[in-house]
């Protein structure tokens, strides 16, 4: 990884196949991620993706980069737009600076029109 | 000058000046452990099934099919713990939370909302999680602010989790956000 690096981008179409395999696996059935009545009723437009969810994907997006033997040290997210179903949601991010081997990336996720679903930063060890 | 609004607008938006979350109770909880949850030993089927549904629909990568160590985001707590003690006074932790902290038995004013959100995450990692660890997790109360929002009154919430394994080790905390309105 070099200062500047942009990290290969990890893209999803999140939808209630998605939405339900991981409510399966963490117990998280969320009416508002399930049924879009529930997420109106909440004042969004459609059902929306959980934010443990998107949080998974973004480590997953992190370790294409550090690689198996890579560490993820340190992640910081937040969530600033609904994940809505049927959305593409695609992670991205680029070291902004590297300090005794371990590197600084400025991430975030958006859909596929660029609005940004959440933001953040990640401290990563690369496997060498 | 607030211009003239129609009765029931202007008495709902005076309601939303004045109203507040953060009472003495509730500004006195920061820094309060809450909870001590243990895990049940990690299995390598559990590790397996959270990278298949993380990476669906590609592939989940070999190292979690063959479960040499868990992804961080893995979480072993997902469908129940093995036991659950509460640390507040008065509390017999029959009520077991799994996501952010028990208010009721804090004290806290028990609040209605419409809504309630992950408003984010900030996660230090420490050692990896391997099949038959076992973790604890130990809650305490962060940060409570809120915030004038489009749908109101925000209360903003921080719990902080710090989950260590069997030999004692760190293996991560994390400060979760709530949003609630």
């Amino acid at each position: 990884m070099r200062i500047g690096d942009e990290l290969t981008p990890f893209t999803r179409r999140t939808d209630l196949e998605n939405f339900n395999r991981y409510a399966a696996v963490n117990d998280e059935f969320l009416a508002h991620s399930m049924d879009d009545e529930a997420a109106r009723d909440e004042g969004f437009p459609q059902a929306f993706g959980m934010g443990n969810l998107q949080w998974s994907y973004l480590h997953s997006f992190l370790r294409q980069s550090v690689g198996p033997d890579g560490r993820i040290l340190q992640l910081d997210v937040q969530f600033r737009n609904p994940n809505l179903r049927g959305q593409t949601l695609i992670a991205k991010g680029k070291v902004i600076a590297i300090d005794d081997g371990v590197a600084q990336i400025e991430l975030w996720t958006e859909s596929a029109d660029g609005s940004r679903l959440a933001i953040g930063s990640a401290r990563v060890v690369a496997h060498s | 000058m607030m211009a003239s609004l129609p009765f029931r607008q202007q008495e709902f938006q005076e309601e939303q000046m004045t109203q507040t979350y953060l009472t003495d109770v509730v500004r006195n909880a920061v820094g309060t452990e809450c909870s001590r949850t243990v895990s049940y030993p990690i299995e390598a089927s559990a590790i397996r099934r959270w990278a298949l549904a993380v990476y669906w629909p590609e592939p989940a990568p070999q190292v979690f099919m063959d479960a040499e160590y868990a992804p961080e985001d893995f979480d072993p707590f997902a469908w129940g713990p093995a036991s659950y003690e509460s640390l507040l006074e008065g509390d017999d932790g029959s009520v077991v939370v799994r996501h952010g902290i028990n208010e009721r038995a804090l004290g806290f004013p028990e609040w209605k909302f419409r809504a309630g959100l992950n408003g984010g995450m900030n996660c230090t990692y420490g050692v990896r999680m391997h099949v038959g660890d076992v973790i604890t997790d130990v809650k305490s109360v962060g940060e409570y602010t809120e915030r004038q929002g489009r749908n109101g009154l925000m209360l903003i919430t921080q719990s902080i989790s710090t989950w260590t394994n069997q030999q004692g080790e760190l293996v991560k905390r994390t400060v979760n956000a709530g949003i609630r309105y």
